[in-house]
């Protein structure tokens, strides 16, 4: 076995490792602070690479895409700002509000990925990559679009953990996700800040559409592999702190290239949920997590 | 004669389908501070929950400076179990608008944000209740009231005793700015030496000009702090004694249980 080779595969992993704790934060996001779990985030996913794609086709080249990914997490930012109002909501002081919530992201889920399928027609599309070169890494090709996902990933999730740890919003979606009947009785409105949890979830989950779509071809179904993967992400690493899904995050992506590469593709899937059951028994509250569910 | 500053009028509420408390009709004028107190379990709570607008109120009128603050009328039963009334049905009062005009509520036994540090609970508590002015001077005084919260400035609230929660949950009320403070059992299982430093804190704060509600289970401690005390019992208001007559807390319980209680 060369080193190059087992070079190769773990930056593959690293790689959808970086992607897959973008997917993950913003999964954890909403959990931790409306207490629900979003169904319809792969969706996002999806939707948020389709919007990209749409926006590249009228601006091209690097700047484009760039502008295209900005436009697209304003867009999912606003989609999932306004979902909140019409999923969670109306239903926030029914006791069965997290059976209900499966239900209605369920719904929505279902909705935007027929939505997207009759706007955009069921023909993959891929968002032109702007970058192209590669770099050698003691002998193992690696493309520099990759290095630069990466970064741009690592980047945003320290600007989401400078905003919710700096920043009077910030701070305010924290203390309405830790205690929502004293921030009530602070003053804040609280639905508007959960709303824009599910929005800030939104936009990072269209961050990483665009990554993916970039990366692999995009079709109105590809939301459901991104919420699986957050979802194994999520309760493999545990909610206890901001970075507990992102650690897990990495060790999915890993995991995932090794298994892939040594095992095939097919067991890749295997391994993971293998991994999740075993968390799951050993240490349900996760791997990096003791039982608590914060920000 | 200037308009009361709280008035409840008939006021009724619970948890669906579960009354809690009905018929209590309370005046409190400018400048007053009242005590609350009564047994375990009768109501209280709900019922300064129902007036810091986190739970409709069934029937009645809240009016706090003269201004309703809830939804004037009886609130309709729900008539079918299938619908989802919470879509159609309004709130009757709201959390946000009772803040906003100056009623603040420090819960009991506040958890507050366990993750979060002191520091980074007291800086976003002006910004909830909407800056108002005099809120570095507040500042100064929460300082004063309670030096040693300063000592924890950097600690999660998780971490800290029940006392300092307590200090910590009445530093966010005051810095909401409050023209009305409503304390629900701030002494609530409290070490002594912790119960003297905060009875002489919410002492400083009454000197201070901030009206008071203050809701306790000791009749000492509420005797030197308060302009009047109403006995609460089974969900209403049985009897209000005047600050020249308090009783000990031997006499109210006779008034309460009769001989012998």
């Amino acid at each position: 076995m060369a080193v190059e080779t087992l070079l190769f595969v773990l930056m593959s992993g690293v790689l959808l490792g970086g992607l897959y704790a973008l997917m993950a934060t913003g999964l954890a996001v909403v959990w931790t602070t409306l207490g629900v779990f979003n169904f319809a985030h792969g969706t996002f996913v999806a939707l948020g690479a389709y919007i990209a794609w749409q926006a590249t086709q009228a601006m091209t080249g690097g700047l484009g895409l760039i502008l295209a990914a900005f436009l697209s997490m304003i867009v999912m930012f606003g989609v999932g700002f306004a979902l909140h109002y019409v999923l969670i909501k109306p239903f926030e002081r029914n006791f069965n509000l997290v059976l209900l919530a499966v239900i209605t992201t369920l719904a929505a889920a279902s909705i935007i990925e027929n939505g997207i399928l009759l706007t955009w027609g069921p023909r993959d599309k891929q968002i032109t990559p702007p970058l192209t070169g590669k770099i050698e890494l003691m002998g193992a090709a690696i493309n520099i679009y990759d290095f630069v996902i990466l970064a741009i990933s690592l980047v945003a999730l320290l600007a989401l953990a400078l905003f919710l740890s700096k920043t009077a919003t910030g701070r305010a979606m924290r203390a309405a996700a830790q205690n929502r009947e004293a921030a009530e009785l602070m003053g804040f409105d609280v639905p508007r800040l959960y709303a824009m949890a599910i929005g800030i979830s939104a936009a990072t989950a269209a961050l990483a559409g665009v990554f993916v779509g970039s990366l692999r071809f995009i079709s109105p179904t590809f939301g459901s592999d991104p919420l699986m993967k957050s979802l194994v992400v999520v309760i493999l690493g545990g909610v206890a702190r901001f970075t507990s899904p992102i650690y897990a995050a990495f060790i999915v992506g890993i995991a995932e290239a090794f298994s892939g590469y040594f095992l095939g593709l097919y067991w890749a899937p295997a391994v993971l949920f293998a991994m999740m059951i075993a968390v799951l028994l050993i240490k349900p509250e996760g791997l990096f997590g003791h039982r608590s569910k914060t920000l | 004669m200037t308009a009361p500053l709280l008035e409840l009028r008939n006021l009724a509420g619970g948890y669906p389908p579960v009354p809690i408390f009905r018929g209590i009709d309370l005046t409190m004028a400018a400048g007053e501070s009242i005590g609350l107190f009564g047994p375990n379990g009768h109501g209280k709570t709900t019922l300064l929950k129902t007036i810091a607008g986190l739970i409709d109120p069934w029937d009645g009128d809240i009016l706090f400076d003269g201004k309703q603050l809830n939804t004037p009328g009886r609130m309709r039963a729900r008539t079918s179990r299938n619908l989802n009334y919470d879509l159609f049905r309004r709130r009757r009062i709201h959390t946000a608008e009772v803040v906003e005009a100056g009623l603040i509520y420090v819960m009991q036994g506040n958890l507050l944000f366990p993750e979060m540090t002191v520091e980074e609970v007291l800086a976003i508590a002006p910004q909830a209740a909407g800056k108002r002015p005099g809120t570095a001077e507040m500042r100064r005084m929460v300082d004063g009231l309670f030096p040693r919260l300063r000592e924890r400035w950097q600690s999660k609230i998780r971490y800290l005793s029940g006392g300092e929660r307590q200090m910590v949950s009445i530093a966010v009320g005051l810095l909401a700015m409050p023209r009305l403070l409503i304390l629900d059992e701030p002494t609530l299982g409290l070490a002594p030496k912790l119960r003297l430093e905060l009875a002489a804190a919410i002492a400083r704060i009454r000197e201070s000009g901030v009206p008071l509600i203050i809701v306790d289970q000791n009749i000492e401690f509420l005797t030197g702090l308060v302009d009047r005390l109403f006995l609460f019992d089974h969900g209403s208001i049985t009897r209000e004694i005047a600050a020249g007559s308090m009783p000990s807390h031997e006499e109210v319980m006779t008034m309460m249980f009769g001989e012998g209680h």
